[in-house]
């Protein structure tokens, strides 16, 4: 059994089988660059609170759920953003957020 | 929010270099702390300090009082915790303190992400703390609730899974950040109200005020006079509801579950509720 604690930019594809799953993912910029402190946050298709991690120094985030329709909060300093995505089972869906601060 | 279990950041930043107020960064993700932290706090593991190398459960009494004497904490220091996740491990960490009987511990409003989305200095030096002795009380099991103690309450008192309405209704197993496992079944304990721990934060990880928090379960339906026994998956999300319940609203009869649904979903014989309602007992 693994904690719930969330690793910073997402837990790594390596040795997960995403076949059962829908797999979000992508890159948070700010003023064109990757933000390098920040948070991804997943709301589910009634806003609730889904799950949330710390971006890596190159922005990047993962989730792993189901399918459906999500919204990925962009958490920066000073800035923040809502995206809605449709993820798949079996297919990883690439989000890149750009924020402007 | 004004409580003695809670502080801020001004109060933090004029105690960070008080020697006898520690502050303690509690995750599972030793990367977060080991990259920078709050001036002069220490570090302790979710996984690897607070639990036990064998079974699973905590560390004993005699294994907390070493861990503590080892990183330089005294039974009178004031230890303000704070961390990632929203604070969940830092408030499991600070329902554990409550749990072997430390005097002074309160937990940092927003924890390691409020700090650094309003750009508060993080540092890399390690702080050293000279050894302590230091002794813990025996566990106080009031607060803390086992598989029988849930059994029990199904259909009589309150259970309130605190985890998202998917993992409430057994769509998703884990928290979304967390590949989705396969080795349990995927629902709720019968009766069992949901109310997420989400709806108790603002979104920078602080508490919401009082008055939202005692509207939150009113308007859930929960009977606080009667006994409350609140879990997620492993216990940590339930320790932020505990404390919200237990530390800021000031109800007493209150434990963590912490064996929670990695436990009760894989019981064999137990009954078990899927879908959005609570179910019958």
């Amino acid at each position: 059994m693994s904690g719930c604690g969330a690793v910073v930019g997402g837990v790594s594809l390596d040795n997960v089988d995403i076949s059962n799953q829908a797999v979000i993912q992508g890159v948070i910029s700010s003023g064109n660059v990757p933000a390098s402190v920040g948070y991804a946050r997943l709301l589910d298709r009634n806003d609730e609170f889904v799950a949330e991690v710390p971006i890596s120094k190159q922005g990047e985030f993962r989730f792993f759920t189901v399918a459906g329709d999500w919204t990925v909060v962009a958490l920066v300093p000073g800035a923040n953003s809502r995206t809605q995505v449709q993820a798949t089972i079996g297919k990883v869906l690439d989000v890149d957020i750009s924020l402007t601060e | 929010m004004s409580n003695q279990a809670l502080v801020d950041a001004d109060w933090a930043l004029a105690h960070l270099d008080d020697a006898k107020v520690v502050f303690v960064e509690v995750d599972e993700d030793t990367e977060a702390y080991a990259g920078n932290h709050i001036k002069n706090a220490i570090a302790l593991n979710w996984k690897t300090d607070l639990q036990d190398p064998v079974r699973r459960d905590f560390v004993n009494k005699e294994q907390f009082e070493a861990l503590l004497s080892a990183k330089g904490i005294a039974n009178d220091d004031t230890v303000v915790l704070y961390g990632g996740n929203n604070n969940w491990f830092a408030a499991y960490a600070y329902w554990y303190f409550k749990l072997y009987g430390h005097g002074d511990v309160r937990l940092l409003d927003g924890g390691r992400k409020k700090w650094e989305l309003d750009g508060r200095e993080l540092v890399s030096e390690v702080p050293s703390r000279a050894a302590t002795k230091y002794v813990a009380k025996e566990q106080d099991r009031s607060i803390r609730a086992f598989r029988d103690d849930v059994l029990k309450a199904i259909g009589t008192q309150n259970l309130v899974d605190v985890r998202s309405p998917d993992e409430y209704a057994g769509r998703l197993l884990a928290p979304a950040h967390l590949p989705q496992e396969a080795a349990r079944i995927g629902g709720h304990i019968p009766t069992a109200a949901n109310i997420p721990w989400s709806k108790a934060a603002n979104e920078d990880g602080s508490f919401k005020s009082i008055d939202e928090l005692k509207a939150l379960y009113e308007s859930a339906g929960v009977d606080l006079k009667k006994d409350t026994i609140a879990y997620c998956r492993i216990g940590e999300r339930s320790a932020h509801s505990w404390f919200v319940l237990h530390e800021l609203l000031g109800v007493k009869n209150v434990s963590n579950y912490d064996g929670s649904w990695t436990e009760y979903g894989s019981l064999v014989g137990v009954p078990v509720a899927v879908g959005d309602e609570p179910g019958d007992a």
